[in-house]
């Protein structure tokens, strides 16, 4: 991307360290504050906020850890996540409701209910996830704001 | 959204303890002045509570001029009966203060709460369960929080009035009376609810008087509370109950035809959390949430006169083993069909910031601006500049509200580098010319 584009171009970054459960949430708070700032309508903000939301938990509870941006243009607002983790074995099953592979201690405070990515799917308008066992997994998300 | 707080300019001494305690960052004390902003104030009450020198004060009405007429007609906050000894039964101190001019009105308040209690459990009931839980409308300061900072659960708010309100109309239908009516508040925000009609109908309520001036004028009066315990004839009132966290939500269950998993949290920290995690949908399976941003409920107001802790005790004398009368649902259903008595006419809007600004991309190069100002700031908060954050002055500065220099770290390097180049500039010399030498 050139630097004129650039220039118009908000990114957000934060790094998310594994298991760290009582700082999680932090980075997607961030990302609303933004986007409200802005003056982004509530309820694109809101669908943001969820996808930020699940796909740091996603970070804490299966990646090990990784990376979590968003970058704010006035078309659209995309929110990629990188980890070098384990990886999804199999990306269509991780999609289903409920399924979930977290462990006991994830599941004893309230997470990993199986719900994490079908949420973030269902709230933006491009979805897309790479992933590689043994790898990690990259995850991107985009909310269309001109619509 | 116009605050209940007056600041005194003169008692003000422009230090910044009451920056930080506002959990909108609505403060800014520029000049050793203070300012409220108005759009983000929820009247919480906050910083009254850390004020040290009386500068931020309750906007109420003056107790004495509005009791010297003589009779005085009150709506008592639920707060109201703990502020005296251990068992003042509302009923008893309606007898008693009958004598001092004061008539407390208390069967409409009993009434107007048991039909919003009665309303509420109807709506959560007819509501589908993806979209609970639904979010008490009873402490002002959470719907204005909500509209600020949570738009997106404005439709989870629950759509009755405020019960302090629905008895107002209540008693002025009955007694088709136009007289004055004081509510005794324990809070900034009641004044707000009362005086400020923009956010739903007008209230019919006239004055409104903190707890503790008339608490105080009343035991200065000799008002005590009986010291025997007559609990055994006294009537427990059930709006009394709604002082202490989690009495709407009791009063709520017992009208629920099935059962309703409810959650109670006071202080603004808990508030905020609930409401986070409300927003994120990870409260499945709770039908009602009531929050208080006061700590310990009601009881933790700034404009109440007894401890917290204290009233909690007595208040659980005076309303415990409440129950519901024979009959009331078959009373309460033809009132509750009536929705205009206790419906809210229009919805609530959202209260959003002011966005940088309402073009996008000018919004988008203004944040990214402000991010590189922000960048440049020391980042310790200090408050030195009269904004509560470095990233609210970087905020001020890109709204061309606030200057760099604001920011006495970045003032002392502009001197340091003035310094340098008034140093450089003084030892200046002009160069010997050729011919000279």
């Amino acid at each position: 991307m050139s630097d004129g584009e650039e220039k118009n171009k908000i990114r957000i970054e934060h790094s998310i360290a594994a298991g760290d459960y009582l700082k999680a949430g932090g980075a997607s708070n961030d990302i609303k504050e933004t986007l409200k700032m802005i003056g982004i309508p509530p309820n694109i903000t809101r669908r943001a906020a969820i996808i930020a939301y699940e796909a740091e938990m996603n970070l804490v509870i299966h990646g090990g850890g990784g990376n979590i941006a968003a970058n704010i243009d006035d078309k659209q607002i995309e929110i990629v996540t990188t980890d070098h983790g384990p990886g999804i074995p199999d990306v269509a099953l991780a999609l289903q409701e409920g399924y979930t592979t977290a462990n006991d201690n994830a599941r004893s405070m309230g997470f990993g209910a199986g719900m994490g990515l079908p949420n973030i799917k269902r709230n933006s308008d491009v979805f897309n996830i790479d992933s590689e066992v043994g790898k990690g997994t990259t995850l991107k998300a985009a909310i269309d704001i001109t619509k | 959204m116009p605050h209940s707080i007056v600041i005194s300019h003169t008692a003000c001494r422009g230090c910044t303890n009451c920056l930080k305690s506002c959990p909108t960052e609505a403060i800014r004390v520029i000049n050793g002045s203070i300012t409220i902003l108005n759009e983000l104030c929820i009247d919480c009450g906050e910083c009254l509570r850390v004020c040290g020198r009386s500068a931020l004060c309750l906007d109420d009405d003056d107790w004495e001029t509005i009791h010297v007429h003589g009779s005085v007609n009150a709506l008592p906050d639920p707060t109201f009966f703990a502020q005296f000894g251990s068992f003042f039964y509302p009923d008893n101190a309606r007898e008693l203060l009958v004598h001092h001019g004061i008539n407390i009105i208390i069967d409409d308040m009993e009434n107007a709460f048991d039909l919003s209690a009665y309303a509420t459990a109807r709506v959560i009931e007819d509501t589908p369960r993806e979209h609970l839980p639904l979010i008490s409308v009873y402490c002002p300061s959470v719907v204005s929080l909500i509209q600020l900072e949570y738009p997106e659960l404005i439709s989870r708010l629950l759509p009755t009035e405020n019960p302090i309100d629905i008895c107002a109309d209540m008693w002025r239908k009955k007694t088709q009376s136009y007289a004055p009516l004081t509510l005794f508040t324990p809070c900034p925000s009641k004044v707000t609810l009362v005086r400020d009609p923009t956010e739903k109908r007008p209230s019919t309520i006239q004055h409104i008087v903190s707890i503790q001036k008339v608490v105080h004028a009343l035991r200065a009066a000799g008002i005590k509370a009986p010291t025997d315990d007559s609990a055994d004839e006294a009537i427990k009132r059930r709006f009394a109950g709604w002082a202490m966290i989690g009495g709407e939500s009791r009063h709520i269950s017992r009208f629920g035809r099935r059962h309703f998993t409810t959650l109670s949290v006071s202080g603004l920290r808990n508030t905020m959390d609930l409401l986070r995690q409300i927003e994120l949908g990870l409260l499945q399976g709770v039908d009602f949430v009531e929050c208080r941003t006061c700590d310990f409920g009601c009881f933790g107001g700034v404009a109440v006169l007894e401890s917290r802790f204290l009233s909690h005790v007595k208040n659980r004398n005076i309303v415990s083993g409440w129950k519901l009368p024979e009959g009331i649902e078959e009373r309460l259903e033809p009132i509750y069909n009536d929705t205009k008595i206790w419906k809210r006419s229009s919805p609530i809007p959202a209260k959003q910031r002011l966005p940088l600004s309402d073009d996008l991309s000018i919004a988008v190069a203004k944040m990214k601006r402000m991010e590189a100002i922000y960048g440049d700031m020391p980042h310790i908060d200090c408050g030195a500049c009269g904004r509560p954050s470095c990233r609210a002055l970087a905020e001020d500065v890109v709204r061309e509200q606030g200057d760099m220099s604001d920011c006495i770290f970045k003032l002392r390097e502009g001197i340091a580098s003035l310094a340098g180049q008034i140093v450089r500039l003084a030892e200046h010399q002009p160069k010997p010319t050729q011919k000279n030498i």
